[in-house]
């Protein structure tokens, strides 16, 4: 076990090191990258200090390793346009983000699995065709797209809930105030991730469902609740919680866009300010935290997976 | 000899056209989408011909107008005709999607190609990479290489490719790395094939049908991902209409002309729909083992 945990977390740290690599040359090498703001109409000097400020007057790798060496120490350098530790904004940001992530990870785990069993028990039956008719739907209507029609609708037609924000201004905290900001955006995300959750609850669950030791709970003759809840569900969960791990990126890239319908200033948002702004200290950290927390999220899925299931670790 | 060697090599005979033919007529959904997805590719290509406004004409005398007999679909903030906008947004996002995919198929199939049949080293470097890709959630990567490279449409094509190639990769390493040691490719190696010729005659045509049906839905996924990207802004740049930056514009006039938003997003919608429903058609008559 303790082998399996160190390959998985050496592993880890490879890919995110792949990752620092490939988004730092990509930016600092293309021919619109950081060495285009400084601005061609000033003096030699000038040009020269500028580029001293933001440390361009030295060789891609070296900076490379200076900036890789701030990043482990978690200073990831200066934004250009706010002038702030890039690591205080992402502190800033990501708690927003990780409310309305949760949220909808959370709503569409509780209906996606709901829907998957339910179209599982009713294969190839109407259940079954309604359910794969709204994952389709999940699937195809663009997030953003429904953002806009839920905020004419609840927002600019009905007046219920609020259309952007995560809270009234001028106010304090305000519990009810904050859910009801949360409600579209969460509502939205968790309608565009559920898709997921559904086919695989209900691959597993058919897989299940086939299996052995459920026709052997069944030939012993158990109630058929007892085979369903007992047997069958619960050995489903397993793919489904490992499959959760794989939506945490589907959710980061969904984040982004409804964090800009909703005016949610999340790091989604930020990361979106900083690329119409060309903020590139910026966009490297929000990409290498992202990278991060998605490595992150599947190293613990998979040490999560091969304590449930000993055959993993020997893979 | 190659003629020995292609009648050796021959993966078991393809299913008698009946079967098949049977297979398709199966899948009504399927046949509605692709006939919908024609009928949309035609209504964009010749489409802006028929219609009596052009998609950037300004009119000042007529904003936002409702639907009416000479605007179909009304007038936007500037008086532009949103009917003959769709049609022009329709052909950069239809082409944009289905070129974007062409760009992650390829990339996808010869990274994750060469991956699996080669194996070793080959196959962890690449691998390694693929997964690197696979960390970045695909928009923010789409965001680095945006930032980095500006958003002209052929680099947006290549960049919302980029954003696919990984997942296509995976599917090609796992699929050519199957086939790697059938009897059929080490016949054809036996017999002077050389590795290219292997994998492109004798191994891609195995891979093809799962590699339809992921590019089928790619495309779907593509149109989500410029729409999304230029209604963000960073996507195609107006006065170039596109679905996505069409909605861009609408939500600024929510409140006065909701229906401006509508439109663009509906045929967003539909399109996409239209893809994933062809593409699980697909999956359902190419795939045998779903």
């Amino acid at each position: 076990m303790i082998e399996f945990v160190t390959r998985r977390v050496v592993q880890g740290g490879i890919v995110l090191f792949l990752v620092s690599l490939l988004t730092f040359f990509m930016i600092n090498l293309a021919p619109g990258g950081p060495s285009s703001l400084i601005d061609m109409q000033s003096t030699a000097a000038e040009r020269q200090a500028r580029l001293a400020r933001f440390g361009l007057d030295r060789p891609v790798h070296e900076r490379y390793v200076t900036w890789l060496a701030g990043a482990l120490r978690g200073d990831l350098g200066t934004s250009i346009n706010q002038g702030l530790p890039v690591s205080s904004l992402l502190r800033q940001r990501i708690v927003p983000t990780v409310v309305l992530a949760a949220t909808s990870l959370l709503l569409a785990a509780a209906f996606g699995i709901v829907l998957g069993v339910i179209a599982a028990l009713h294969r190839d039956r109407w259940p079954d065709h309604v359910v794969s008719t709204i994952s389709t739907l999940g699937m195809s209507i663009p997030n953003f797209w429904l953002g806009i029609v839920v905020i004419i609708v609840f927002a600019v037609n009905l007046g219920w809930l609020p259309a952007s924000g995560s809270a009234s201004i001028g106010r304090g905290f305000d519990l009810g105030d904050r859910i009801r900001h949360l409600i579209l955006p969460a509502g939205v995300l968790a309608f565009s991730l559920m898709p997921n959750v559904v086919r695989v609850t209900r691959a597993a669950l058919l897989e299940m469902m086939a299996s052995d030791f459920v026709r052997t709970a069944r030939a012993k003759g158990l109630v058929e609740r007892v085979v369903l809840v007992k047997h069958t569900v619960r050995n489903a969960m397993v793919p489904v919680v490992a499959m959760l791990g794989l939506v945490a990126t589907v959710l980061f890239s969904g984040s982004v866009v409804i964090e800009s319908v909703f005016g949610w200033a999340g790091i989604g948002r930020l990361a979106i300010e900083a690329a119409n702004g060309r903020d590139y200290p910026v966009i490297l950290g929000v990409t290498l935290l992202a990278g991060a927390i998605v490595v992150g999220i599947n190293l613990a899925v998979d040490l999560l997976y091969a304590v449930v299931d000993p055959r993993i670790r020997h893979d | 000899m190659t003629d020995a060697a292609a009648t050796i090599a021959a993966p078991p005979p393809p299913r008698a056209r009946p079967r098949l033919l049977r297979k398709i007529l199966r899948q009504p959904l399927g046949i509605f989408a692709f006939v919908l997805l024609v009928v949309l590719t035609v209504t964009v290509i010749i489409g802006p011909g028929l219609v009596p406004h052009s998609p950037s004409r300004t009119d000042a005398r007529s904003i936002l107008q409702p639907p009416s007999a000479t605007h179909w679909l009304g007038t936007d903030e500037l008086g532009r005709d949103v009917f003959a906008r769709v049609l022009a947004g329709g052909r950069v996002s239809l082409s944009v999607g289905l070129f974007s995919m062409l760009v992650g198929l390829t990339l996808g199939l010869t990274i994750g190609g060469l991956a699996g049949y080669f194996g070793g080293r080959v196959e962890s470097l690449l691998m390694r990479l693929v997964d690197a890709f696979m960390a970045i959630p695909s928009f923010f990567l789409i965001l680095v290489i945006i930032t980095s490279f500006g958003n002209a449409p052929t680099t947006i094509i290549v960049t919302v490719g980029i954003g696919f190639w990984a997942q296509m990769a995976r599917v090609a390493h796992a699929e050519f790395k199957r086939f790697r040691h059938h009897d059929f490719v080490e016949a054809s190696r036996a017999l002077g094939g050389t590795h290219v010729r292997v994998m492109a005659r004798h191994i891609l045509p195995q891979v093809m049908p799962q590699a339809t049906v992921l590019a089928t839905l790619g495309v779907g996924w593509a149109i989500l991902t410029e729409a999304a990207l230029s209604y963000l802004g960073l996507g195609i740049q107006p006065p170039l209409a596109s679905w996505g930056n069409m909605l861009q514009n609408a939500q600024g006039y929510l409140w006065r002309a909701p229906v401006l938003a509508i439109w663009p997003g509906a045929f967003i919608a539909v399109t996409v729909l239209a893809f994933n429903l062809l593409g699980n058609a697909l999956r359902d008559v190419l795939d045998p083992r779903s």
